[in-house]
């Protein structure tokens, strides 16, 4: 791994961040909505919505506007909600924690399940064709289908697990992290942490399903291919034992297709965890933007859509470092 | 010999066996592979024994079942075809067809080595090379020993190298090196040189020789070259079609070998006493399908084929008088008189043939064919092609992946005569490749002139023909493409490209074949009448023969040199093989890293080497009875070109001058001016070499 | 670990040859059958149904089965099967529709990418490139929130940021065709360079490419019907799958057949094309061999 190599995955990664910021910026002056017209309301006069246009700096020219709100985004400022009529900033702020939660949950949920997908067929499981089946007939469901069906059989008829939340009664968001589960071990309450992971489980599990898949298959393919390798021919002919020739030759050299399949299906996740939340009334990003999507809230929007998207660049920038970790001949 | 004795008793363990006991014995074994739901039986019953201490070379064409053989031998036959084997495999005392898994593992890891073709893709690219020799060495200490004992330079250093960071001789060592680590009783080599460079090739058969002796180990060396199995092997297996043809002691087989394949082969192999003026001696090609057939699998080819043949199995019984060699022949007394007096027959009847002369007159030139001059300036009389100071550079990627100018072409001036034929002859690197790619303007030069014909005026044969023709088109379209200029109507197209098809030699049922459908000799075929349909002057060939069995590739080089004839072309041919090069050249340039170290005719050439590179690429031919020579290094990177003379760090007569010379770049002149007036003979009529010592060695 | 790796399949063990369903070319053709007919009922949606998919026909929350309304009607009295069939002609055809224009936009893009290479292959790829490290479905939903809602704003969303995927494909495959050998051999046989495109790379891209895109129909469906659930789609009252079941939510725990039929109906689309992309896969690899 060279010291370039790191370089131009930063510089690209800050290129990114720029071009998501331009699109986000031109659709916002396509969107339909007026900013000072949604701001003032509805009852406003055209002399007071003109000021409030010159007040916010909606005058100017588009490449200066476009400098305002990069500035804007350098210091924390996603501008105003039209809905909340609070700063965009603040309102994810409240909300973030728990969409993280929830994804980082169900991303790990779905590594699992690609893991043991993807070595079911490499490795024979009694019972691996099963979930394989089942795995593939969950995976054409829609998001919010599986989970109906979830809520359907877990909490209704079965009455297992919660239906909606993020923890019974009120539970205290105002941790160190924000994230629950962490949380209640840091405030030495393990009730309060497996209560939050009761609430996770089913709106991460729907989440997991589809990405699952998609990481699994790649995964196997990759294994496949790899396990057929002349150099894994070669391991054999020295006489390795199979744990020997997986673990040391077959997994590093598998483990970079599934990578960047995982960095395009955290894309996925974070498009699915907007439907999830409002199947689970998780008070997260998805009820956010679905409460402000009805409204025209663009701000709103364009606020939640970059603060993800950031996220998933960093996450795709992280799987590209890792995959010249695993792979000499990518690091260069 | 092998029929006759009987079935060595099973040891129970190896440690009580004799020292004389066979380290692999097979007894009628048979393999069958799956491909596609279909199944077949690769190996048809081999009787074999491979003694501690002797290299025994398994030689076969491809489709023989000799690599099968050796995935049998470990036990690590490809579970994607479902193998299934029957009889007898026993390697240092284990069952390794029935044995239990762990069994057969132990084998691979104590009593095994193996070298496989192709290092690069035979060493895991994530993994650095030490760690991979320590996996079978067992400690890094022993891992640098072994490093050291097969050859590698700094093996500390290597060790922390990933094997693309290595060149293709040193990661063949490192195979090798993992090869012997534990002591191993017996080491399979697949055509561990196959894919080396042919100065580099001669230095890995003798580390593999070497530590045969050594260590006392059993080899198992397979090849398709009966002349690299020759240099190394005590005795040698001749394989055909999943059995072995004939078994025997290296200067038996070679010299008075009895099975008509062996005779066959040994006949249509090249080396620098083939007679340059006739047409090759050529095999009857295998029948098409390949589907099974009675009797001996060889009677479909044989010249010598009686009814017996057709009906039943030859055994491989040893020969009266001729101990340890036995063939698997009925007639396999009389085969070598036999098919010697066939021979000369044939070579009377084509004697008595020969002034009829080309069999039609060359087609006209049509189409763009009429030359386009690259540069206003006119070439000189009789040349039809030449180059200036021609330079080609390119950026590339280098071995750690970044990028690095290379100098493919330093200064090539070369001038080629109308009607000649020029054989390029180089290793990888040599930059033979990019001067013929340069010449078919597939390639732009970066400095330097290049006088001759465009257009369709120059035609060329590529080295894989399979994958120069497009795989969806059927000959038809690919033929007819080529008659597009000017406006024929359909029958004289249609009968354009069935004379095309006809000069090839291939009927005109091929017209609806797509490539895929074609044997590997077919397609080149399809690939030639594709560049011959329009005349070209200038015909480039780039390896057409090197990816072809050695009864093909004699096929193939008749038909060039017919070709050649009848249309009047001129050809260029690139090769890295100096004795294919002494049939099809009248001269023959030699290059290294990017620049032209002699050029001369080509027996002289031959006879006579002038260049110390030229001396070294000669010896290191394998030859039937040639010597394995000793050769110092690999050629350098042309990413980082010695200094002065570019061969100088491996010349084993080179001076302190050598590394900064300018004027020993230079091609010079050397021998006797030819004989008449100096201005009708062309300048290119002479001997010319670029050393500092002018060819005085 | 080493309970996993023990069971790892031994390459040498012989192992039945793997099992070639009989009729496997039969079967693939009756799930192509199968697209096609979906294709069909999505075409004939407004000739199918039996009532009217906005208006009320009075009777409310009737269940599977009822009379008249086999799948039901819900909260306002509208028919489930009406409704149902013109969300599904929505879907289908718009995702039959997004994956061909990707195809059609991607494949220019990528085949000029890749034939022509330098500066153009450069420029081209940059921007597919750009496209590609952006969270395709989240700037749909931005662009779709952008512009409104609206059966063509939300296909325009979702086209946007689906052809990348085929540009990059096909301008690989093309990529490694053109290193090949056939392409300088034609060239060097004096065929033209529009002629070298159509004939010597078009054909051996196609196949990747329909592939890729008949696998990818039941993504872009499950993706519209997300956007719809979010309330990306037509606005009330017009029938779409997505958008009823988000609707219907509220009823789950009491009258769960009106949010649940129009998710299973997506579901269903999905499975065949998956379905459908899986055959195609397989005619396709067959007539390779």
């Amino acid at each position: 791994m060279t010291f370039r190599f790191f370089g131009t995955r930063l510089a690209s990664l800050v290129a990114l961040l720029l071009v998501l910021s331009v699109v986000l910026f031109v659709l916002q002056e396509i969107s339909a909505t007026d900013a000072a017209a949604a701001t003032l309301g509805p009852t406003a006069s055209p002399e007071a919505i003109a000021a409030e246009r010159a007040r916010l700096g909606l005058d100017g020219p588009p490449v200066g506007r476009y400098l305002d709100y990069l500035g804007g985004l350098f210091t924390g400022d996603l501008g105003t909600s039209f809905r909340t009529k609070r700063p965009v900033t603040e309102d994810i702020g409240s909300y973030l924690p728990a969409t993280l939660e929830l994804v980082l949950f169900a991303f790990l949920l779905a590594l699992l399940l690609a893991l043991l997908f993807a070595l079911s067929s490499t490795l024979r499981w009694r019972g691996a064709g099963a979930l394989r089946g089942l795995l593939f007939v969950s995976s054409t469901a829609p998001t919010f289908l599986l989970g109906i069906f979830f809520l359907i059989v877990f909490y209704q008829q079965l009455d297992w697990l919660p239906a909606n939340g993020r923890a019974s009664g009120g539970a205290a968001t105002d941790g160190p992290t924000g994230l629950l589960v962490v949380d209640g071990l840091l405030a030495g309450d393990p009730a309060a942490s497996v209560d939050a992971l009761r609430h996770l489980l089913l709106p991460a599990l729907a989440l997991a399903v589809g990405p699952a898949l998609a990481i699994g298959r790649v995964f196997r393919s990759s294994l496949r291919t790899t396990l057929d390798a002349e150099y894994v021919r070669t391991a054999r002919a020295k006489g390795l034992g199979e744990r020997a020739i997986v673990v040391r030759h077959v997994a590093r050299n598998s483990v970079n297709a599934a990578l960047s399949m995982t960095g395009l299906q955290i894309g996925f996740m974070f498009a699915g965890v907007l439907v999830v939340e409002s199947v689970f009334s998780w008070p997260g990003l998805g009820s956010y933007l679905g409460a402000s999507i009805p409204v025209s809230d663009f701000p709103a929007v364009a606020g939640v859509t970059f603060v993800l998207g950031a996220v998933y660049i960093v996450a795709n920038t992280a799987a590209d470092v890792l995959q010249g970790v695993a792979d000499p001949r990518v690091a260069v | 010999m092998l029929d006759t004795q009987p079935a060595t008793p099973e040891s129970a363990a190896p440690t009580a066996e004799a020292p004389d006991t066979p380290v692999a014995t097979l007894r009628d074994l048979r393999v069958s592979l799956s491909r596609d739901g279909t199944s077949s039986e690769v190996l048809r019953g081999v009787d074999l024994d491979i003694r501690p201490g002797e290299v025994l070379g398994l030689v076969g064409e491809s489709g023989s079942g000799k690599s099968v053989l050796a995935l049998a031998l470990l036990g690590l036959l490809p579970a994607g075809s479902a193998p299934r084997v029957a009889g007898q495999l026993r390697v240092a005392g284990v069952d390794m067809v029935n044995g239990a898994e762990e069994e057969r593992r132990l084998a691979r890891r104590e009593s095994l080595g193996v070298v496989f073709q192709d290092p690069m893709t035979s060493l895991n690219p994530t993994m650095r090379v030490g760690q991979q020799v320590v996996e079978a060495a067992g400690s890094a200490d022993e891992a640098i020993r072994l490093l050291r004992a097969v050859g590698v330079p700094e093996p500390e250093r290597r060790m922390r190298a990933f094997p693309h960071e290595l060149s293709g001789g040193l990661r063949q060592r490192v195979m090798i090196a993992m090869a012997i680590a534990g002591g191993p009783r017996l080491i399979v080599a697949d055509e561990p040189t196959t894919a080396l460079d042919v100065t580099v090739q001669s230095q890995v058969l003798g580390v593999l020789r070497r530590l045969s002796d050594d260590l006392g180990c059993g080899v198992l060396m397979i090849t398709h070259d009966l002349g690299v199995a020759g240099q190394i092997a005590d005795r040698i297996a001749v394989m055909y079609r999943g059995r072995l043809a004939e078994v025997g002691p290296t200067r038996r087989v070679l010299n008075e070998p009895r099975h008509p394949y062996t005779l066959g082969l040994l006949a249509s192999r090249l080396d620098f006493d083939t007679d340059r003026d006739s047409p090759l001696r050529t095999l009857v090609p295998e029948p098409a399908g390949g589907a099974a057939v009675a009797g001996c699998a060889y009677h479909p080819r044989c010249p010598l084929a009686v009814d017996r043949c057709h009906a039943e199995l030859p055994g491989l019984p040893e020969l009266p008088v001729r101990p340890e060699h036995s063939a698997a022949c009925f007639r396999a007394e009389e085969s070598r008189d036999r098919l010697l007096e066939i021979a000369h027959r044939e070579a009377a009847a084509a004697d008595a043939a020969k002034p009829t002369g080309p069999a039609e007159p060359a087609e006209p030139v049509v189409g763009d064919a009429t030359a386009v001059e690259r540069e206003d300036r006119p070439a000189r009389p009789g040349v039809v092609l030449a180059t200036t100071e021609l330079e080609c550079r390119f950026t590339v990627r280098d071995r750690r992946g970044r990028k690095a100018p290379l100098a493919a072409l330093r200064g090539v001036t070369l001038d080629i005569e109308a009607g000649e034929s020029l054989a390029l002859v180089g290793e990888s690197g040599s930059g033979k490749s990019t001067l013929l790619r340069v010449l078919a303007g597939l390639q732009k030069a970066t400095g330097g002139g290049i006088t001759g014909p465009t257009g369709g005026a120059v035609q060329m044969v590529f080295q894989d023909a399979g994958a120069s023709l497009t795989p969806w088109l059927t000959v038809r379209e690919l033929l007819t493409e080529r008659l597009r200029r000017p406006r024929l109507d359909r029958a004289e197209r249609h009968r354009r490209v069935v004379a095309a098809l006809d000069s090839v030699g291939l009927p005109e049922a091929t017209l609806d074949a797509r490539p895929a459908e074609l044997s590997g000799g077919q397609r080149q075929r399809v690939a030639l009448a594709r560049a011959t349909i329009v005349p070209p002057r200038v015909l480039l060939c780039d390896e057409p023969t090197s990816a072809l069995d050695v009864s093909l590739a004699a096929h193939v080089l008749n038909l060039i040199q017919r070709l050649r004839a009848e249309l009047g072309m001129t050809v260029v041919f690139v090769t890295h093989d100096l004795s294919v090069a002494r049939i099809i050249g009248d001269r023959i340039a030699v290059m290294y890293l990017g620049r032209l170290v002699e050029i001369g005719s080509a027996d002289e050439l031959v006879a006579d080497p002038r260049h110390p590179y030229t001396r070294a690429l000669l010896s290191a031919v394998p030859g039937l009875d040639v010597e394995l020579p000793t050769i110092e290094g690999e050629p350098a990177s042309p990413l980082a070109p010695p200094s002065g003379c570019a061969y100088h760090p491996r010349c084993p007569v080179a001076t302190e001058e050598c590394a900064d010379t300018l004027t020993g770049i230079q091609l010079v002149p050397i021998g006797p001016r030819p004989p008449g007036p100096a201005r009708t003979a062309p300048p290119s009529a002479r001997r010319a070499v670029a050393c500092v010592h002018r060819g005085e060695i | 670990m080493a309970a996993l790796v023990a069971g790892v399949e031994t390459p040498t063990r012989s192992r039945l040859p793997r099992r070639h369903l009989v009729g496997g070319r039969l079967l693939n053709h009756c799930l192509l059958g199968l697209v096609g007919l979906v294709t069909l009922v999505a075409v004939l949606a407004p000739l199918l149904a039996p009532h009217d998919a906005v208006g009320t026909s009075g009777q409310l929350y009737a269940g599977i089965g009822s009379p008249g309304h086999p799948l039901g009607t819900d909260g306002i009295g509208r028919d489930l099967l009406s409704r149902t069939l013109l969300g599904l002609r929505t879907s289908w055809l718009m995702a039959l529709a997004v994956v061909a224009l990707g195809l059609l936009v991607g494949g220019i893009v990528g085949l000029l990418a890749g034939a022509f290479g330098g500066w153009l292959d450069a420029v081209l790829m940059r921007v597919t490139d750009l496209f590609l490290a952006l969270p395709g479905t989240l700037v749909a939903v931005a662009v779709a929130a952008a512009l409104g809602s609206g059966l063509g704003n939300t296909f325009l969303a979702i086209s946007v940021v689906w052809w990348p995927y085929y540009a990059r494909i096909v301008r690989g495959e093309v990529r490694a065709l053109a290193v090949r050998p056939h392409v300088e051999a034609a060239r060097m046989a004096g065929v033209s360079t529009p002629r070298i495109i159509l004939r010597h790379l078009l054909p051996g891209v196609v196949p990747s490419a329909v592939v890729t895109a008949s696998l990818d129909v039941g993504s872009v469906v499950l993706v519209l019907a997300s956007l719809s659930f979010l309330g990306l789609g037509q606005s009330a009252p017009a029938p779409e799958l997505g958008a009823d079941t988000s609707r219907a939510l509220p009823e789950l725990l009491t009258h769960w057949w009106i949010p649940v039929i129009p998710g299973v109906t997506v579901m269903l689309l999905s499975l065949v094309a998956n379905l459908g992309g899986d055959a195609v896969r397989d005619l396709i690899a067959r007539r390779g061999r």
